[in-house]
């Protein structure tokens, strides 16, 4: 064992990069497919990214590039201030990663592996391993090779988590967890969030789970990225207006940019816009004498317009 | 603490601007007094499980706005305000619900001295149904 002789590489006062991970232009080829095609981003550190997308928009790429798992077809990648090429101990003990189906060894305990793990790491915290095996309700003297895919993925979270990582990459984390212990989970991330500032990015197809804790989106479509703005910004520039005629004569025909999406009839119109001019709808309301009510939009129903690459521009049939 | 805050995540309203306008209400409705100490950023990010970046959010704009203020040792208490400016809050509060009973009206085709009946009929009911004001 080495003597403690270079307190530098595990001292909590190493000055914490603001951006936890850069990407530059990167684009990542398997075979014939293209998964991610030139992307370009920053996430800056502290905050908790929702990284969406569907199936296939290659957001698990983009999680096991920042991993240093794989590296870009072409393009540079940084994760805590080290090209992924070169990452090495002070970085990787910083890193988190929950991989969508985590990789055991299927005969050890999940006792045994969690001692396994933690011997890798100088900063495992052992308290916090104690407190989440009981909050998770992990069954830690059972065989990993007969856990249930639920169980195995609060194995997997724990052992992202105790070493107390700096950035913490989740993929997909809680696809088989039931909603109790999904709630549980948002709890174990928010408190790391509370004592370590530690940067989250976590890829989720259960939008109303992330929905609570995220403070950015990144959203992948084909391999590209469509969007990249925080969620209050998006919240406040999304909206659902129903457009009413007040008199007997019909509604106009609407072309404003702003509007993404729109049905209607003679007398009704619902219209999904994005604008961040606060009083667009009272403008819109006196510009073609109508009533507009509107509503807010969730992330699960902003999520198809993000990934719209345009604006359905198909003028719907009255 | 400021009790009784409930955070709806899915309404799309944006959480640091529901949390700001129920600590607005609570202030004007009198249930936080002035000089009432807020819930630290971590207690609350813990209760309401909420980014602790969206507290402080709500936090320095409430402040930025006067709402709230900074005692010494950094404690966030209620700020002090003047019986005119509390009174003004209230009305904003009143005249923000009823903007959007006003576009319903219009919306409906409901005549200015019709909707003007109904809200007196309303108030009526409404004082019938509580306690005699003190």
């Amino acid at each position: 064992m080495n003597p403690s002789t270079a307190p530098t590489s595990t001292s909590p006062a190493t000055p914490a990069p603001t951006v936890a991970f850069t990407a530059d232009r990167i684009t990542k080829i398997y075979g014939e497919h293209t998964a991610l095609t030139s992307v370009t981003l920053n996430i800056p550190a502290g905050h908790v990214v929702g990284l969406l997308g569907r199936n296939g928009a290659g957001k698990s790429t983009l999680l096991q590039i920042a991993a240093g798992l794989t590296l870009p077809t072409s393009g540079t990648a940084h994760t805590l201030g080290r090209r992924t090429d070169l990452l090495d101990s002070p970085e990787l003990t910083r890193l988190g990663f929950v991989m969508q189906e985590g990789k055991f060894i299927e005969w050890m305990t999940v006792a045994q592996h969690l001692a396994f793990t933690a011997s890798f790491y100088p900063r495992w915290d052992h308290e916090l391993q104690h407190r989440l095996t009981t909050q998770l309700e992990v069954p830690t003297t059972r065989k990993l090779a007969d856990l249930s895919p639920g169980d195995r993925q609060k194995v997997g979270i724990l052992l992202g988590v105790c070493h107390r990582p700096a950035l913490l990459l989740l993929d997909e984390p809680m696809s088989a967890l039931d909603p109790i212990v999904r709630r549980r989970l948002l709890d174990v991330l928010l408190e790391r969030l509370r004592d370590d500032a530690c940067t989250i990015v976590i890829s989720s197809h259960l939008l109303n789970d992330v929905e609570k804790i995220v403070d950015w989106i990144i959203a992948l479509d084909t391999g590209r990225v469509v969007e990249n703005s925080s969620l209050d910004d998006l919240q406040e520039s999304f909206a659902e207006w129903t457009v009413t005629a007040p008199e007997a004569a019909p509604l106009p025909a609407f072309t404003e940019p702003f509007i993404l999406t729109q049905q209607r009839t003679d007398r009704l119109a619902r219209l999904t816009v994005r604008t961040s001019e606060p009083d667009a709808a009272e403008t819109f309301a006196v510009a073609h004498r109508v009533g507009v009510q509107t509503r807010r939009l969730s992330l699960d129903e902003m999520f198809p317009l993000l990934i719209a690459a345009k604006p359905a521009a198909s003028a719907l049939v009255p | 603490m400021p009790p009784l805050l409930v955070i709806n995540p899915h309404n799309g309203v944006p959480a640091y601007r529901q949390l700001m306008d129920q600590l607005k209400l609570q202030i004007a409705t009198g249930v936080l007094p002035a000089g009432t100490e807020l819930a630290s950023t971590r207690a609350l990010s813990a209760e309401l499980t909420l980014n602790p970046m969206t507290i402080s959010k709500a936090y320095n704009l409430l402040e930025r706005e006067g709402v709230l203020e900074r005692r010494r040792g950094q404690t966030l208490v209620v700020a002090e305000r003047s019986s005119g400016d509390a009174e003004s809050d209230r009305l904003a509060h009143l005249r923000d619900h009823l903007a959007t009973a006003a576009t319903m009206a219009a919306q409906l085709g409901i005549t200015r001295p019709q909707a003007l009946r109904i809200f007196r009929e309303t108030l009526d009911a409404t004082a019938a149904k509580s306690p005699p004001a003190p």
